[in-house]
């Protein structure tokens, strides 16, 4: 289920991955946060080989309100543990695809960066996934929905 | 009365009733499917929902005849009566009792393949002139389908043609009168005539060049109105073709075991001939109703592969029966 | 994607970025594409969708083919995008259960469970006994008419037609069940924070009864229909092979996952309500192509049929629901829920900021991993294997649009 903070830290110095904040007591589990730059490094550290977290469950984003965190949710099905990876990305930055290292990630980021107003990079097929082309990133918390009440007096 | 306008209203009337008995078999269709699903199929109108087909064709008839832009307008206008005609010219050598034929051939079973041999040609004009990927994919498979199975579907007409003696369609019947029905002599040759015969009328499990799980519709997407109307019932009329050459060259036609013919003659023969024909049309729409449909390669691979080969095979065990046993089968020549 | 002319139809329609053409090459092609070509034949790309009989819903596959095989596959989603992550971050906690309903229409109960759960880690709540119990029954019920759905779908697909109305026969008895002690259909709001919102019925316990009596000799009479027939396994066996590394690099869970060799099952590994409790086995397939998932999902069946029995032999009495309060507030944190909906883990990533509405809400769709999955393979099988492939992986796009 959780991971220890010994085995996370053996993947991480195995591949040479540094400057990682580990939170561990988050209701959530462990929580890595990574700058934007080592997300492949350190996803690749904790893939392993063979034996680390190379199922990812989910990739999606939430917006702070100061950045887009993206989350990467990992599993590993060997150790039945589970951990996730935070990146904090600026608002309309570049998300560079890790889908060579989780093909799984193929729609989950065309959606997340149309979500957040993030361009998507590295991704064989860029595309909007759900919105149509030049709709606003929906998920942003700047973007406002009409409240019943305007619906109902327009 | 003139004798022209006699031959024009027989013509009509036979036309009519050729009509007439397509309706009546979508009528059935949907009674026998509707029971196989649990369902009821039309009971508004008329008794037991009798005359849903009507006032089906009276409402395809009253469409809008809708002609996509860019079809190929010739070909497209041309292609259900290609469709259309050969599957009533069909009709022509089928014995319907010792007198009701309306060519009675010497090459009666010829005649009737080659007919039947035209209807790809306009089902690919359909999916060619419809200018849509859907009706062309549909109309290939057709051409496929048709033309690898007019093979083993000839061939497997042949041994009770070999036992009879004779192509013409009432001589074999006459030949089962003496003796047995051929399905018992000729079981396999029937269970492979069964298997060309639903791919060449494009039934379930065969049903490829209109598979609408995955082509829509196949060659007749893009026919609305009577047009598609008449590429529906050339569909049913194909299959009573089929039906009634299975029960001719294998069940005994008009005729019925232990019963002496000439009791049969006058309105008892075409009753039996067609309660037989519908009862084979029933095992179509059974099979209909439960089985999935085949993959295009895999139907080719049965063809090619199993059919033909079978079909020869038993061909030649038929022929050296015959030659050896001269008169197991009563009528062998 | 070498020459895009198209043989037939409309050449200017088809988008200006090229099919989506993945450089990974899944392990599990079926047959390599042919290369032959020795006399000038052009490839056609054909728009299958969102108005198609085997789409399931308004999937739209653009698929470029050479005759019958697919040589590149696109799916194109979207078509049913209603946002019901953002419209969650605007509704009370007791409200989101609508939302989620809508997610992926054929199991709402697991839907709302999966939220509810979430929102329960967040607060803590101690749920009753009585109403986790009700919760696993109305689970288990719900995947037996998803999944009875599927079955009659996926025969469709292959061409049959009868099984279909067989398998809605037996659904139409469980959706009454479930309007009984819901109220509803299928947008049955039934599971909130803090238990269920209603008791089950002495009517709905003599529907299931009855429902127990016959379930058993039904779903044999299904098996044999479409399972046992040699067309059906020639048009299965083989055919979009989604091996155990394909499947998990792609995201798979559930039924597809356990199709391939892979047996995890949230309700036994990660349990939730009284999943612990109940006695039941997992059903694993190796073979990983549309006859394992399809033996996988009848197996899954009669698993579900035995949990209803367990549940309804042994419901502890009890309250339905905790004393929570009408207006949730829970504490400023995040947490992740899942439940084994009939298409695999979905799960819901709540971040709460301590308001009584969602900060943000993440529903974890797995129809989407199953379609980019299935789009992978694609290339170098048939068209008729592609409607085939898409029924076995059981999407449902109202989940994977959200």
């Amino acid at each position: 289920m959780r991971p220890d903070t010994a085995t996370v830290d053996r993947f991480l110095s195995h591949a040479g991955v540094s400057d990682v904040e580990i939170d561990s007591a988050s209701m959530l589990g462990v929580v890595c946060r990574v700058a934007p730059a080592q997300t492949k490094q350190m996803l690749c550290a904790l893939k392993g080989e063979g034996d680390g977290f190379d199922f990812l469950v989910d990739l999606f984003g939430i917006d702070t309100g100061e950045a887009v965190d993206v989350v990467y949710h990992l599993r590993s099905f060997s150790r039945d543990e589970e951990i996730y990876v935070k990146v904090a990305l600026p608002y309309g930055a570049d998300l560079a695809s890790v889908w060579e290292i989780h093909p799984a990630a193929l729609m989950p980021e065309r959606e997340c960066a149309e979500m957040f107003g993030l361009t998507l990079s590295g991704h064989p097929n860029p595309k909007h996934l759900l919105l149509t082309k030049g709709s606003r990133p929906a998920l942003l918390k700047s973007e406002r929905i009409r409240t019943a009440e305007e619906v109902r007096d327009r | 009365m003139s004798p022209l306008l006699i031959v024009v209203l027989r013509v009509l009337a036979a036309v009519g009733l050729l009509l007439l008995n397509g309706v009546v078999l979508i009528y059935m269709l949907r009674k026998v499917l509707g029971r196989l699903h649990l369902r009821l199929g039309p009971t508004e109108l008329g008794p037991a929902g009798m005359f849903q087909t009507m006032a089906d064709v009276v409402k395809l008839l009253t469409k809008e005849d809708a002609t996509p832009g860019s079809v190929d307008r010739v070909l497209y206008f041309l292609a259900p009566a290609i469709v259309f005609v050969p599957s009533l010219a069909a009709y022509a050598a089928i014995p319907f009792s010792n007198k009701i034929v309306a060519a009675d051939l010497d090459m009666g079973l010829l005649f009737t393949f080659a007919i039947l041999s035209l209807m790809p040609l306009g089902i690919f004009a359909a999916g060619w002139a419809s200018y849509n990927k859907w009706s062309l994919l549909g109309s290939m498979r057709s051409i496929a389908q048709q033309v690898s199975y007019e093979v083993p579907l000839l061939l497997a007409a042949l041994p009770p043609v070999m036992i009879a003696g004779s192509m013409n369609l009432g001589d074999i019947v006459r030949a089962q009168h003496g003796s047995v029905w051929f399905i018992i002599p000729c079981l396999p040759a029937f269970v492979f005539f069964l298997i060309a015969g639903l791919i060449e009328s494009n039934q379930t499990p065969f049903d490829l060049s209109e598979a609408e799980s995955e082509l829509v519709a196949g060659f007749a997407t893009e026919y609305s109105s009577m047009k598609f109307g008449l590429l529906f019932l050339s569909e049913f009329s194909n299959v009573f073709i089929f039906a009634a050459l299975m029960v001719t060259l294998f069940l005994g036609g008009w005729s019925l075991p232990f019963v002496d013919p000439g009791l049969l003659a006058g309105i008892g023969a075409p009753i039996i001939f067609l309660v037989k024909t519908y009862l084979v049309i029933f095992v179509f729409m059974w099979i209909r109703g439960t089985l999935p449909r085949v993959r295009i390669d895999q139907l080719l691979a049965i063809g090619w592969k199993f059919l033909l080969p079978a079909t020869l095979l038993w061909i030649v065990i038929t022929g050296v029966a015959i030659k050896t046993g001269q008169g197991l089968f009563g009528g062998g020549s | 994607m070498t020459d895009p002319r198209h043989l037939a139809g409309h050449a200017g329609w088809l988008t200006p970025n090229p099919p989506h053409q993945v450089d990974f090459v899944p392990t599990s092609l079926t047959r390599a594409p042919t290369g032959v070509d020795t006399f000038d034949t052009e490839r056609m790309v054909l728009n299958m969708g969102p108005q198609h009989p085997s789409t399931h819903g308004v999937l739209r596959l653009l698929i470029e083919m050479d005759g019958e095989e697919v040589v590149a596959a696109e799916a194109v989603a979207g078509y049913l995008h209603r946002g019901i992550e953002k419209l969650a971050e605007h509704r009370r906690y007791n409200a989101v259960g609508t939302l989620m309903d809508r997610g992926d229409y054929m199991s709402g109960i697991h839907n709302e469970l999966a939220f509810a759960l979430a929102a329960e880690k967040l607060m803590e709540v101690e749920v009753p006994r009585r109403a986790q119990w009700l919760r696993v029954l109305m689970s288990e019920i719900n995947r037996i008419a998803s999944h009875l759905v599927w079955y009659g779908t996926f025969g469709l697909d292959t061409g049959a037609m009868g099984q279909f109305l067989y398998a809605v026969r037996d659904r139409e008895v469980l959706l009454d069940i479930l309007e009984d002690v819901t109220g509803q259909r299928m947008m049955f709001n039934y599971v909130r924070p803090g238990g269920v919102v209603a008791d089950i019925t002495t009517s709905a316990v003599d529907k299931i009864q009855a429902f127990l009596a016959t379930i058993d000799m039904y779903l044999d009479e299904h098996d044999a229909l479409l399972g046992g027939n040699e067309i059906f396994q020639a048009r299965t066996r083989g055919i979009g092979v989604l091996d155990k590394e394909t499947a998990t690099a792609f995201g798979l869970t559930g039924a597809n996952l356990r199709a391939s060799g892979l047996g995890f099952d949230v309700r036994r590994d990660r349990p939730y309500a009284a999943y612990d409790e109940m006695r039941f086995s997992v059903p694993v397939a190796e073979e990983g192509d549309c006859y394992a998932r399809y033996l996988v999902r009848m197996g899954e069946l009669r698993q579900a049929v035995a949990m209803v029995r367990q549940c309804i032999d042994g419901l502890p009495e009890g309250e339905h629901t905790a004393k929570v309060a009408k207006v949730l507030r829970p504490p400023a944190g995040e947490a992740y829920a899942a439940v084994e909906s009939p298409r695999g883990e979905l799960g819901v990533h709540l971040v709460s900021d301590g308001t009584e509405h969602p900060y943000r809400m993440r529903y974890r769709p797995p129809a989407l991993y199953a379609l980019q999955a299935a789009e992978a393979i694609l290339p170098g099988t048939m068209i008729a294997d592609v409607v085939v492939i898409l029924g076995s992986v059981d999407v449902v796009l109202g989940e994977i649009d959200r």
